[in-house]
């Protein structure tokens, strides 16, 4: 088997080639798919591996290898591991504890609990970051004002809680989906021969949520890396790889340097991602229809319930207390000085800064459909489809999350702004971006739902005569629904906050909310800053409402809450 | 799926629509400042009332345009560079950004605020100093330092915050104003010295300043005009002094983008903010600095600092030196890092 492992490659090839242009449906998606990633993923890259790799015309590893001998630069490196191990683990934790309570378990509040852990990722991620000085630091206004402690939150423990309240939310997304999708006859039937809960738990549930833990933790160590919003504001002295990417780039002109910098970062990311999935990868993990046939029984035990409701209640809490103070802070005359009320904040707000708000709504509302659906269909082409390049696409769209993003908005801007095809200066480029920096969320999540389906029944449907758009749409689409509209609901809030991408792509005009709001805490204006946040939580609300009355309307189930 | 990619295909097209309003129409003109958003947004509007040219800008950082300008050069998407150090203009023209303009309103400014090929034209300046809490220095019984040896006291232990020069100009117009006030030499030991009181090492230049305004820290060493705009605006606890053995300066600068569209409409924008009446409507924003325009009436806040004095700059030296520099500042913070 093994020897001839190697001819049957080039075989296979052809193989499925020849089965992607039998179906020509298939053989548009692909296309469509290919193009994407090269247009938006791969040539900005190689922009930057050449901008790291070239300089005064010739081709030289010289940035690389004074990165990997200054002592100072492997110091962050390893900080950055260090961290992003940390917050991926403490991420996954409470991601799980939220989507295991608010499934499996019957306690109160779930819908608050739903609302409250969604809510780190409806803010630009530096909000969280000034809120925790804010409440937490030296002069805080619990730590201090209350405790009576000067408390130092800059620095890695700093980082690590706002990192992990800024990423667990993905997690928990893409864990609740899995977890609704486990069929309870599975775990009944376990019971029934005589298992308790906890060897249910260890034996069916957890080996279920295996690849859907391991790419949680993916994702969140993966985000953590190339997080540069808390990092800068809260880092201190702690300097990660992306904020070192930032200052070199950025403060000391060196562009060269950065992007190789930027390069060994997104090495890191690959490396974690093919050692997830050497490690998951291999196993089959499917129950045999994917589409819950039954209501669970909810555990009641109160030795279970009590302490994840009390932990759930606390983090919430937390949170709340966290974002309690941008309304506060939106109508407070001068934080930290005079706490009168005043409206001016909100005016200047609604006159700058009027462009910002109605620009950023209109990109993120085009963006939004084409991103989740792009990780729906992308995610089954991937595990479903066996077509020349797979891999190939399944890394590359993984890159794109793995790239800070200062660097992926660089890339962007020296592959588009010159050459055969100019884009800077458009709203297209924006969106673009956008849909590059929230798609591969869906796929993650995509391909982690699609792998705990066993493929026979779209097998069936493709022997009974189904063409891959019909299988796709009647049979796929609706065990993945709860996964793609709550992509859509990602695409949506990432776009809506996503910062250092677009940086370098704004232009004069389309602006997006984000620098505004970035721009503000830069002059230390912390007023307008909440005002601008205010806002943008109101709007990512008041869009998540109507996505659920629609989806009422429609009469469609999605298995729980947005 | 038909449906799926005809929905895709709709968006796609509909998001090329937007395509068309990238075009750059030949009458508008873009401006990239780091000034104060609200500063830009004014002078902006100032100049679209007093010419009919439609102008907008984006607003970033110094170090943020000049990295844009940089990737952008071979098709640039703005014509004037407004606000921002000149170290960072001198950085660009040396990578040949930069076209050169020597505007008639600057013929009477001092030799130090204009570059003699017309790179870069000045239009504030602004002093370093120390900017404190004055409640945690009365809470210490602690007043302000006065020369740069009074910043190594070790009752300011752990509560000095500077920027860090690899990523603010700020910081590393402070660094070079050390070297240069004690020789390098000594400039460096100084530094080692200086860090073992150094809390931490923000990110941008204001940094520092947005913690004494939040009292998140005792001391810091920035821009004066900083402090004195968060004091206007009432933080009455922010207390600034000049250090009276000499600091150095910044001069805030505006020039015009090479090969960038529309150059004459950029020329009629540099010869506007140079002006003494656009110099002057930085103070209705809370722009503070000193202006270039010895006709302009500088804020009155500055009086305070009239007759600080200033040591003779070499910015040729310091932006040549630039990476050297940083790298030892590195090497040097992390052999001793910051203690509480």
């Amino acid at each position: 088997m093994e020897t001839n492992h190697k001819e049957n490659a080039a075989t296979r090839y052809f193989r499925q080639l020849k089965f992607t242009m039998r179906d020509p449906i298939l053989l548009i998606t692909v296309g469509v798919v290919f193009i994407f990633v090269f247009m938006f993923i791969v040539f900005p890259l190689i922009s930057i591996l050449k901008e790291s790799m070239i300089s005064e015309g010739g081709f030289t590893l010289s940035n690389y290898w004074g990165i990997l001998s200054s002592r100072f630069n492997r110091h962050i490196i390893g900080n950055t591991l260090k961290l992003g191990i940390t917050v991926a683990i403490f991420g996954t934790v409470i991601a799980f504890l939220f989507a295991y309570s608010t499934t499996y378990l019957a306690i109160p509040h779930k819908k608050i609990f739903n609302i409250l852990s969604i809510m780190p990722m409806i803010s630009p991620p530096f909000v969280i970051s000034l809120s925790v000085i804010l409440l937490f630091g030296r002069s805080g206004l619990i730590s201090y004002e209350v405790f009576h402690v000067r408390n130092d939150v800059y620095g890695f423990w700093g980082l690590a809680l706002t990192q992990t309240l800024s990423f667990f939310p993905i997690g928990y997304l893409m864990l609740r989906n899995l977890l609704q999708n486990i069929d309870p006859s599975v775990e009944e039937a376990s019971q029934a021969l005589g298992a308790n809960r906890w060897k249910v738990f260890t034996t069916v549930t957890l080996p279920l949520m295996l690849p859907g833990l391991a790419n949680a933790m993916l994702l969140i160590f993966i985000q953590s890396l190339a997080d540069f919003g808390n990092a800068i504001v809260i880092g201190g002295n702690y300097t990660t790889m992306a904020v070192q990417i930032y200052q070199q780039g950025i403060g000391s002109y060196d562009m060269a340097g950065a992007t190789a910098l930027a390069v060994i970062l997104l090495m890191i990311s690959l490396l974690a991602y093919y050692i997830q999935n050497g490690v998951i990868g291999k196993k089959s993990y499917v129950t045999v229809t994917g589409k819950v046939a039954k209501e669970r029984i909810l555990i009641d035990n109160k030795k279970v319930t009590i302490p994840a409701y009390a932990t759930c209640l606390m983090i919430c809490i937390f949170v709340l207390s966290l974002y309690a103070l941008v309304p506060i802070g939106a109508f407070v005359r001068l934080w930290g000085a005079d706490y009168s009320f005043t409206m001016k904040w909100i005016i200047y707000v609604f006159t700058i800064g009027r462009k910002y708000i109605v620009d950023t709504t209109i990109l993120a509302l085009i963006a939004t459909p084409i991103a989740g659906t792009l990780g729906m269909v992308s995610a089954f082409l991937i595990v479903r489809k066996a077509f020349p390049g797979r891999t190939f696409v399944e890394w590359s769209i993984l890159m794109a999350i793995a790239l800070p993003g200062t660097v992926i908005g660089l890339g962007y801007v020296l592959t588009y702004n010159s050459g055969p095809i100019i884009l800077t200066g458009t709203g297209f480029i924006l969106i673009m971006a956008l849909v590059v920096r929230s798609f591969p969320v869906g796929t993650r999540s995509g391909i982690a739902a699609l792998k705990q389906i066993d493929p026979s029944i779209e097998e069936a449907a493709t022997i009974s005569g189904a063409n891959s758009s019909k299988v796709f749409r009647s049979i796929t689409l609706p065990l993945i629904k709860p996964v793609f509209f709550s992509s859509l609901l990602y695409s949506f809030i990432r776009g809506m906050t996503l910062v250092s991408t677009i940086i370098f792509l704004v232009s004069a005009n389309w602006q997006m909310l984000t620098v505004a709001i970035m721009n503000q805490v830069d002059q230390g204006l912390y007023g307008a800053a909440n005002a601008y946040c205010l806002v943008l939580i109101l709007l990512v609300a008041t869009v998540m409402v109507i996505m659920k009355l629609l989806l009422r309307l429609f009469k469609i189930d999605i298995n729980g809450d947005l | 799926m038909k449906k799926i990619i005809i929905a895709l295909l709709v968006l796609v097209s509909l998001s090329t629509f937007l395509f068309a309003s990238g075009a750059k129409e030949n009458e508008s003109l873009t401006v990239y400042t780091g000034m104060l958003e609200e500063h830009g947004a004014i002078v902006c509007q100032a100049f679209e009332e007093a010419t009919g040219i439609e102008t907008n800008y984006v607003r970033m950082s110094g170090g943020e345009i000049f990295a844009r300008i940089k990737a952008e050069q071979e098709n640039p998407q703005a014509s004037v560079w407004y606000g921002g150090g000149s170290l960072t203009f001198i950085e660009a023209d040396r990578l040949g950004l930069l076209q050169h303009y020597v505007s008639p309103v600057a013929t009477d400014f001092p030799k130090q605020f204009k570059d003699n090929n017309g790179a870069w034209t000045g239009i504030y300046s602004g002093y370093l100093g120390f900017i404190g809490d004055k409640e945690w220095l009365d809470e210490n019984n602690l007043t302000l330092p006065q020369t740069w040896d009074d910043l190594l006291n070790p009752a300011y232990k752990g509560e000095i915050v500077m920027a860090h020069p690899g990523s603010s100009s700020t910081a590393y117009n402070a660094l070079v104003t050390i070297l240069q006030l004690k020789g390098e030499e000594e400039g460096w030991k100084y530094l080692q010295k200086l860090n073992q009181n150094v809390r931490q090492y923000t990110k941008s230049g204001s940094g520092g300043g947005r913690m004494i305004q939040l009292h998140e820290t005792g001391l810091t060493i920035g821009y004066l005009h900083d402090g004195i705009a968060f004091k206007r605006e009432g933080y009455d606890h922010m207390v600034m002094t000049a250090p009276a053995d000499g600091t150095g300066y910044e001069v805030g600068a505006v020039g015009i983008i090479k090969n960038s569209p529309n150059q004459e409409a950029a020329k009629k924008f540099i010869d506007f903010v140079l002006t003494a009446e656009v110099q002057e409507m930085g103070q209705t924003v809370n722009a503070l600095q000193f202006l270039t325009n010895p006709d302009a009436v500088p804020p009155e806040e500055c009086q305070q600092l009239v007759g600080t004095k200033l040591i003779e700059q070499d910015d040729e030296w310091a932006g040549a030196n630039r990476s050297a520099f940083v790298e030892k500042f590195n090497e040097l913070t992390l052999t001793t890092p910051p203690t509480k």
